[in-house]
């Protein structure tokens, strides 16, 4: 396992769901989206996935070792609204858009104007590579165009930077593990994030930790 | 590296709150919101002896309720609804809760709370939501024999709204509007120079949204999916997306 440090260069602005990506959730829907094909884009929605792919990173307890996305530069975020209406043939007569499956979207887009997404991670270099390589887009909406990514750029680094970085938190670390926090707040912190079974108490990423 | 961004929402700018201030009090004199105030408050006036003034804790009923309690009477029926831990954070509903204690210390303030509220699925089935408030609101209504319900609903808030009318008559009770004719700015300088102590979540919303467009709703909260709110939630307030109670 080698220290690595991943930077993706974008060619638009990344929108978020959340104030972080987590680099392991990346390469989990990764290697989801390989191992099922087409058959990911047609998932139910009513049954969650039961297993999903271990990343090919180290862990330190049940935590993989790899950071949340720090982006540069960061000028704060923004905001994109825009309306989301069906765009199939509607059927004659009259129809509900205000529920139901003709429903319209007046969404919001939160985004940050970014040139670079940087990730540290311990884990094995080639397939990281290769996983990294299959990621076109990073972010929330990127149906809408944001998050493109330009560029991937993986090298190796001297130190472990995936959990903590000159002793602040890289990602949600279970208090649990550590020996001093800063600030803490429930925070899924393995994958997957969506799951009530992943929350812990957790450091908050960027903030001073020691580890145990 | 310890941006915005990082951590975990846009973070209020006390310089950036000073400006809009500054605009929001040069406002109220240019744009004469005190002969509006005027105005609301003697409208008002003729509702509520025999009203119950609903608020929210958001900067419209606030700013209604400052009104009356300082310019009609100060001993008036409050109504305010808990959603409950899940939909309403508890630091924003204890600051509400202190808001109008602050603003109407000589208030009858009645507090009914969501018992769903405590449950996770109140985010995503709101259809109880309904039943429980409107059967509180006319228990309360009944109890307290009152015919007038005063909200701080606003016609430019939506074209919906705008349609209603300043009063309504519904089954159970009338519905007043007092501050009906009041835009956003009139509403935010009404706050800045009388010093209406809303919740500070407003202004984090309002730096990344908006003065005019942001609102104190349910958080996390499937109902408003459609206007995307639970993604701005999931951004700005993510420390209360995982919170138990």
């Amino acid at each position: 396992m080698e220290n690595l440090e991943i930077v993706f260069h974008l060619s638009t602005p990344v929108s978020l769901g959340f104030p972080w990506i987590f680099f392991d959730s990346l390469l989990a829907h990764v290697m989801l989206r390989e191992e099922l094909g087409e058959k990911y884009y047609s998932l139910p929605t009513k049954i969650p996935i039961k297993e999903i792919p271990r990343p090919p990173l180290k862990h330190y307890y049940d935590v993989p070792v790899a950071s949340v996305s720090i982006i540069e530069p960061n000028p704060g975020l923004q905001v994109f609204s825009y309306f989301k209406r069906g765009d199939f043939p509607f059927p004659k007569g009259k129809i509900s858009r205000g529920s139901g499956f003709f429903k319209d979207f007046y969404l919001k887009a939160i985004y940050v104007p970014a040139q670079r997404v940087r990730f540290y991670a311990t884990g094995e270099l080639s397939e990281i590579k290769r996983l990294v390589s299959k990621v076109p887009a990073l972010g929330k909406d990127r149906n809408i165009g944001f998050g493109f990514v330009k560029l991937v750029e993986v090298k190796e680094i001297p130190f472990e930077f995936g959990l903590v970085k000159d002793g602040l938190a890289m990602r949600p670390i279970p208090v649990r593990y550590l020996k001093r926090y800063e600030d803490s707040a429930y925070l899924a912190y393995k994958p997957p994030y969506w799951a009530r079974e992943s929350v812990d108490l957790c450091a908050v990423p960027f903030t001073r930790v020691e580890l145990r | 590296m310890r941006g915005a961004v990082h951590q975990g929402g846009a973070e209020v700018d006390p310089e950036w709150l000073r400006r809009w201030r500054e605009y929001f009090l040069a406002y109220y004199d240019d744009a004469r919101v005190k002969d509006k105030v005027a105005e609301v408050a003697e409208f008002a006036r003729q509702y509520v002896d025999e009203g119950l003034v609903s608020v929210s804790g958001g900067k419209d009923s606030m700013t209604m309720l400052h009104i009356i309690v300082n310019r009609v009477r100060g001993d008036v029926h409050v109504f305010h609804w808990d959603h409950g831990p899940y939909l309403m954070p508890r630091e924003v509903e204890r600051e509400i809760v202190e808001n109008m204690l602050r603003v109407a210390p000589g208030a009858h303030i009645h507090i009914r709370v969501y018992r769903r509220g405590f449950s996770e699925r109140a985010r995503v089935d709101w259809r109880p939501w309904y039943v429980e408030f409107f059967k509180a609101l006319e228990e309360l209504t009944k109890q307290l024999r009152v015919r007038y319900h005063l909200l701080g609903v606003r016609a430019e808030e939506s074209s919906r709204r705008g349609a209603r009318g300043r009063v309504v008559e519904r089954r159970s009770w009338v519905e007043v509007h007092p501050i009906y004719y009041f835009t956003w700015r009139d509403v935010w300088a009404y706050v800045f120079k009388h010093d209406v102590p809303v919740p500070r979540v407003y202004y984090t919303y309002a730096k990344l949204l908006g003065w005019d467009r942001v609102r104190l709703v349910t958080f996390f909260d499937r109902e408003f999916e459609k206007y995307g709110s639970p993604q701005v939630d999931s951004v700005l307030s993510w420390r209360w997306r995982n919170k138990p109670i």
